[in-house]
């Protein structure tokens, strides 16, 4: 021990270091235990600092004359102009004919932020998170990260007020665990409910299950530029030795249904009667490959495993299809990816054969065709067909639902003949709340709307899959993260409670002219956001040119891809290529 | 004359090999008695799966409908019912065929993992036990750097490093478990090339080869094989957790930690499908835990002549 005073030093240190850091404040430790997950425990008082009260009075009006212009029609996008026309009208100038313009703007991704907010924060999702600043019926008292978002009830909004002071949001990748809260009374209602639970719930006199109609699709996706898909016999092969009948019956609830276009039989124009997919047949398959030369075919199957109302068990449907390809001499290994970035390798064009689907964001042809078969950027299934693009485009164009079937029955036509994908399933799926909970309701666009619900407690708890990303959902495609955001914030018009149909929401009421190009909004006069600022034009102006003039200062949002909006509305003003 | 007696004795003492006693006593523990009869059965279970399994575990059935519990027509089930003595699984497979076949798996990662183990870490352990010196330091000190990571942790960094695939996770545990024998067969390396047979084959020119191979190692053995017996069921145990994270076998491999993993949400519903592959891992581990235990009390030479357990 010659060293002595050395290690004497160094115990020194090390308890002086333990001292230190505990005195330190640490914010996890002490704050999580306080935000259990108790029902009755009612939300602890948070400080105001959560909204920004702003020194301004309430009802301040701060409108400014607004115009953003493109040149000339020739970047490629669907705006030609956005304008103030007087303090309560906006007009929309379109490039070209857009029918379902109203559902397009009556999506949530598309909400109403205040200018001057908006500028504050330079349009920046993460930041404005914070205190996001809307006029729904809700507005955040506190986001515990990785645990729950707290929000109550707005006192001056403009339209109903919600009846239960206090929502809360949490989540669970689980099913059983959302079931086992729900059923154990630490929420009130819960999201995707697992089909097999279906039966539990409904058997339950305590519970509800609400059944959301599948407004979706499955489909199990091919990218022709990758061999072997790039031989439309081994495509066809596939598309015969799946039985999709056996998929729906044993991996989907009731209600479900076996699809045989791209779209569901609800979407009109778009659905086709008259075409069939191909049947099952595996020895047509078995056929098929052999002519193709590939009798001993080893694929990779990609996937993510996460739960949607169009796949409620990912995993299993993958080792099903495994297991049915593998009667036909197909060899597959299943590969699980993480769901960012699986979404990215398809949209990349590098994954060959995969799952996936999607769920209407408004119920319209085009947000099925147009994203998957018509958009330059997204490459999940190779080149485009340049004939499949033309008749997508010319549907979308016209405003005749009879001449716009007609487009759309070709395309399906073409969708079988190329094999570019198989649908699989329109897939139903549920919510399910307490059966106490009055209102309750899910809506095909999975855009439930908790202002609407009554209930004996104060406090409502909601439980999904997944935390939001944000808490402005300007550059989100995650539905999970809108419906966080649908309670605070409010877009021109909005859908009605549990349905697709459009219904004014920040607008009163809108006109178009005959052929669909120019759009005038008349907003709701005394609409106040959380902060007292009042709506007006110019903050519509100021909430579209944030996202679609890529020279906004306020064109930030989260990643800066803001795909919902180029799938709606094409390309950005001023892009940088 | 007294001398003569005592040699009279000495030669009527009936002589019995360190090995055959050790034997004779594991056959005496009531517990690893029972560890090897677990064993033996999932022996014969793995080797006779394809004759013993009643259907194929990949194979998806037609006329079941998923997760329907077990139907055993001697406990009342409708005998027009195709028989499923565990049930169908969640892709409509019979769960007990791809229990029996999940046995043939656990065996092979057990044994291949540990084999790998034993033969990379009782290399090294050897060399530097007998070497010593920086050498002994250097493997030490590396060996030390994995021992500090919680091993479960390890293995699935070095998978995720690697790829999840069975090859992959079998190549991670093996991995982690080194340090462990490593350090066992160091530890009785050291203890061994002291003693008198060893001093006395080096002072007749035996070279350093020989008398490593040739007499220190087979020495070591001992606990060696107690360890390597309780390292399968870690070994099995690891595998499980990695497979049921969805890091090691790939579906539709019937692994028993992937059919827990698989099937974790729906242990309400259809509890079987956590039952039967969770009870398979729990008395597999058990056998090979209590055989181990056996072994370590039959090994163990302060215990010789004794009644074990």
């Amino acid at each position: 021990m010659k060293y002595r005073w050395v290690y004497a030093l160094f115990a020194l240190f090390v308890v002086a270091s333990m001292v230190i850091a505990g005195c330190q404040p640490a914010p996890v430790a002490t704050e999580a235990p306080a935000a259990q997950p108790t029902a009755e425990v009612v939300v602890p008082p948070a400080e105001p600092t959560t909204v920004p009260a702003v020194e301004t009075p309430a009802g301040r009006n701060n409108y400014v004359e607004m115009k953003v212009e493109a040149p000339d029609c020739e970047y490629g996008g669907e705006f030609k102009s956005i304008e103030t026309v007087d303090e309560f009208t906006v007009k929309f100038t379109l490039c070209y004919p857009d029918a379902d313009f109203p559902s397009k703007v009556a999506f949530s991704v598309f909400s109403i932020a205040d200018k001057e907010y908006l500028d504050a924060n330079s349009g920046d999702s993460v930041k404005m998170s914070e205190a996001p600043n809307g006029t729904g019926p809700y507005k955040l008292k506190e986001w515990v990260r990785g645990d729950r978002v707290i929000y109550e009830a707005n006192p001056n909004y403009w339209g109903t007020a919600a009846a239960i002071p206090n929502l809360v949001f949490r989540w669970s990748e689980q099913s059983a665990q959302r079931l086992l809260e729900l059923q154990s009374g630490q929420v009130d209602g819960i999201d995707n409910p697992a089909p097999e639970d279906f039966a539990t719930i409904e058997g339950d006199a305590n519970l509800a299950l609400y059944p959301r109609p599948a407004l979706n699709i499955f489909y199990i996706g091919f990218n022709h530029n990758v061999a072997p898909f790039d031989d439309v016999k081994v495509r066809q092969a596939i598309a015969y030795a799946i039985d999709r009948q056996r998929i729906v019956d044993q991996y989907y609830p009731e209600g479900s249904q076996v699809a045989k276009v791209f779209v569901p039989p609800a979407l009109k124009p778009g659905y086709s009667d008259a075409v069939d997919w191909y049947p099952y047949d595996p020895e047509m398959a078995k056929t098929l490959l052999k002519e193709a030369g590939q009798e001993n075919l080893e694929i990779t199957l990609s996937l993510r495993n996460v739960v949607r109302g169009y796949l409620p068990t990912p995993d299993k449907v993958a080792q099903e299809i495994q297991a049915q390809l593998a009667e036909v001499g197909i060899t597959v290994n299943i590969n699980v990816m993480e769901s960012t970035a699986f979404i990215d390798a398809t949209a990349a064009g590098t994954e060959g054969f995969y799952l996936l689907g999607w769920g209407a964001d408004y119920p319209g042809a085009t947000n099925f065709y147009d994203y998957h078969f018509a958009a330059d950027t997204n490459l999940q299934f190779g080149d485009l067909y340049p004939d499949l693009v033309e008749e997508i485009r010319a549907a979308g164009k016209i405003s005749d639902p009879a001449a716009r079937q007609v487009h759309y029955d070709k395309v399906n036509q073409l969708l079988k003949d190329y094999v570019v994908m198989i649908p699989v399933a329109h897939g139903a799926s549920a919510t399910a709340f307490k059966a106490s909970i009055g209102g309750a309701h899910a809506s095909p666009l999975s855009n439930e709307v908790m202002g609407v619900l009554t209930s004996d407690s104060d406090q409502f708890v909601w439980m999904q899959s997944g935390e939001p990303a944000t808490l402005w959902c300007i550059d989100e495609t995650d539905g999970e993260t809108l419906r966080a955001c649908e309670q605070i914030f409010e877009a021109l018009l909005s859908f009605k409670v549990g349905s697709t149909e459009v219904e004014p929401g920040l607008a009163e009421s809108y006109v178009a002219n005959d052929d669909a190009t120019e759009w005038t909004f008349t907003l709701r006069q005394g609409v106040q956001f959380h902060d007292g600022a009042l709506l007006d034009a110019s903050d519509v102006v100021a909430s579209y040119a944030a996202v679609w003039d890529a020279a906004s200062p306020n064109h930030v949002g989260r990643t800066g891809n803001f795909e919902y909006f180029t799938a709606f509305f094409n390309k950005f003003l001023n892009a940088t290529e | 004359m007294t001398s003569n007696v005592a040699i009279l004795d000495v030669s009527n003492i009936k002589y019995t090999s360190p090995g055959r006693e050790a034997l004779r006593r594991l056959f005496h523990h009531r517990s690893a008695i029972l560890g090897m009869i677990i064993l033996g059965f999932l022996l014969i279970l793995a080797i006779f799966a394809k004759q013993i399994a009643p259907y194929d575990p990949i194979q998806l059935l037609r006329d079941v409908d998923r997760r329907e519990p077990p139907c055993i027509h001697l406990l009342g089930c409708a005998a027009d019912q195709p028989q499923h003595l565990f049930g169908i699984d969640g892709n409509s497979r019979d769960l007990l065929s791809r229990v029996i076949y999940g046995s043939r798996l656990s065996l092979q990662v057990g044994l291949s993992t540990v084999s790998f183990a034993i033969l990379i870490g009782g290399v090294i352990g050897a060399i530097a036990g007998f070497v010593g010196g920086w050498l002994d330091d250097v493997l030490m000190r590396i060996m030390d750097v994995l021992m500090a990571f919680p091993s479960l942790l390890l293995a699935i960094a070095i998978v995720s490093f690697l790829g999840t695939g069975l090859i992959n996770a079998l190549l991670a545990i093996g991995i982690v478990s080194i340090p462990r024998f490593a350090r066992l067969v160091r530890s009785t390396v050291i203890s061994v090339k002291e003693l008198e047979y060893v001093v006395a084959a080096r002072s007749i020119g035996a070279n350093q080869g020989r008398i490593l191979f040739g007499h220190i190692i087979p020495n070591s053995l001992t606990p060696l094989i107690v360890q390597a017996t309780l390292g399968i069921a870690t070994a099995i145990l690891d595998a499980a957790a990695l497979s049921f994270l969805g890091l090691g076998a790939e579906p539709p491999r019937p692994e028993w930690g992937l059919m827990l993993g698989e099937e974790r949400n729906s242990i309400f519903n259809a509890p079987h499908l956590v039952f039967f592959p969770g009870v398979a891992i729990m008395l597999t581990v058990l056998g090979f835990n209590l055989l181990g235990d056996g072994l370590r009390d039959a090994l163990d030479p302060r215990l010789r002549g004794t009644a074990a357990g």
